[in-house]
C-alpha cells in the first residue's frame, strides 16, 4: 500500500513508537476509535471476500491482510499506552445487502471510508506526534485503498477531497 | 524587510502580499521595519501550495487536452482543498488568484506602500515549489512535453505535497490536523489514480 511521506513506515511495520514517557493527550481514546473500526473492517473484508470473485481475490486479501497488521499494531500500542484495547464485536450490521461482486466492491469502498474517518478522527483526538502519525498513515492507506475500489467499480470521481469526511 | 522580500520570492507572489500587507500593519509607515516580524500563518505555504497545484493540473490540461477526463476531478479536488484553507485562515488568506501568472505579480498594494517595500517581482528567475515540486517560470507552468511524462510529474507533485501537509498536521491544532491530514490523504490516493 502506498503511505504517505511523512513516515516510511507502513503496514507490516511498527506504526509508532511511544516514548518512555508520553509527553502529549489523548493517546489511548484516539487509538481506541481507530481499533474498533478496525474490527469491524476486518470483519467486513470477510463479507467482502466472500461476493467479491476470484479475480478480486488477491486485492481483498492484501487490503484484510494490511488491516490486520494495522490492528495488532493498534493493539500494542494502547497496551503500551496504558489502555485496555477495546475488543471486537461478534457481528456488525452491514449496511446494505452484498450479495454479488458490484456490492461486495461498493461495502469495501464503505469499509475504508469507515476507517478513514475513524482514523482522521484520531489524528485530531490526540496532540501525541507518534500517534498523530500512526493514525495519518492509517488514514492515508485507507483512502488509497477506497480509491483503488472505486477505481475497480469504475466509479467516478475516484477520489474524494476529504477522504473520512 | 530584507528577509520577508526573500520568504516572498521563496513562497510566492500571493503569499509575499499578505506578508507585506501584515509588515504594514505591524510597523506603520513611520515606523522602522520590525526586527522580528510575525511568524506567518504556516497555513500560508500549505494554501499557496494548493493553489500552485491547481495551476498545475489546469497548465497541464491546457496542453496535453486527452489528459483532461483523467485529471478534473483531481484538480477540483486541490480547489477544494484551497476553498477549506481559506475558511480555516479566515481574514489571514491571501485573496485567490484567478490566473498561475497573477501568483507572481509583485506584492504591492495598488496605492503604492510607502514602506518601502521591495518592488521587484520574483518574475524572471525559475522558481520551484518547495514542495510540489511544480516549476515555474515567469508565472507560467512548465509541463512535460508527452502526456506519460507530464502524468508523472503530477505524480511526483502529488507525493510531495502529501509529505508536505501530513507534516504540517503532526503539529497542528487538532482542528487544523484534522484538515491537513484529510488533504494529505486525498493527495495520497490521487498517486492511486495517475498511476
Amino acid at each position: 500500500m502506498t503511505a504517505p511521506a511523512p513516515t516510511p513506515t507502513g503496514p507490516g511495520t511498527p506504526t509508532a513508537t511511544p516514548s518512555p514517557t508520553p509527553s502529549g493527550t489523548g493517546q489511548v481514546p484516539a487509538l481506541q476509535a481507530g481499533l474498533a473500526a478496525e474490527h469491524a473492517v476486518i470483519w467486513g473484508y470477510g463479507v467482502v471476500g466472500a461476493h467479491a470473485g476470484d479475480a478480486l481475490l488477491p486485492q481483498v486479501r492484501d487490503a484484510d491482510d494490511a488491516h490486520r497488521t494495522l490492528r495488532d499494531d493498534t493493539v500494542a500500542l494502547v497496551a503500551r499506552y496504558g489502555g485496555t484495547p477495546v475488543a471486537t464485536e461478534p457481528e456488525y450490521a452491514l449496511p446494505f445487502p452484498v450479495t454479488d461482486r458490484g456490492s461486495a466492491l461498493r461495502l469495501a469502498v464503505h469499509l475504508e471510508e469507515g476507517a478513514a474517518a475513524a482514523w482522521r478522527y484520531a489524528v485530531a483526538a490526540t496532540d501525541d506526534v507518534a500517534v498523530r502519525r500512526a493514525a495519518l498513515v492509517a488514514l492515508s492507506d485507507a483512502a488509497v485503498r477506497a480509491t483503488r475500489w472505486r477505481l475497480a467499480l469504475h466509479t467516478s470521481p475516484a477520489t474524494v477531497p476529504f477522504p473520512g469526511d | 524587510m530584507v528577509a520577508v522580500a526573500r520568504r516572498s520570492v521563496l513562497i510566492g507572489g500571493a503569499v509575499g502580499a499578505g506578508l507585506l500587507a501584515a509588515g504594514c500593519t505591524a510597523g506603520g509607515p513611520s515606523s522602522p521595519a520590525p526586527t522580528t516580524p510575525a511568524r506567518p500563518d504556516p497555513l500560508l505555504a500549505e494554501l499557496a501550495d494548493e493553489r500552485r497545484l491547481v495551476a498545475g493540473y489546469d497548465a497541464t490540461i491546457a496542453r496535453h487536452p486527452a489528459l483532461r477526463a483523467r485529471l478534473t476531478a483531481v484538480r477540483d479536488d486541490h480547489a477544494a482543498h484551497a476553498a477549506a484553507l481559506v475558511t480555516a485562515l479566515g481574514p489571514a488568506a491571501p485573496p485567490s488568484s484567478t490566473t498561475p501568472a497573477a501568483t507572481d505579480s509583485p506584492g504591492v498594494s495598488p496605492t503604492g506602500s510607502p514602506t518601502g517595500s521591495p518592488t521587484g517581482s520574483p518574475t524572471g528567475s525559475p522558481t520551484a515549489s518547495p514542495s510540489t515540486g511544480i516549476e515555474s517560470s515567469g508565472g507560467r507552468t512548465r509541463v512535460p512535453a508527452t502526456p506519460p511524462a507530464a502524468v508523472a510529474a503530477l505524480r511526483a507533485a502529488e507525493r510531495a505535497a502529501a509529505s508536505a501537509r501530513g507534516t504540517a498536521a503532526l503539529t497542528a491544532t487538532p482542528d487544523r490536523a484534522r484538515l491537513l491530514a484529510g488533504i494529505s490523504a486525498s493527495e495520497a490516493s490521487h498517486v492511486a489514480v495517475l498511476a
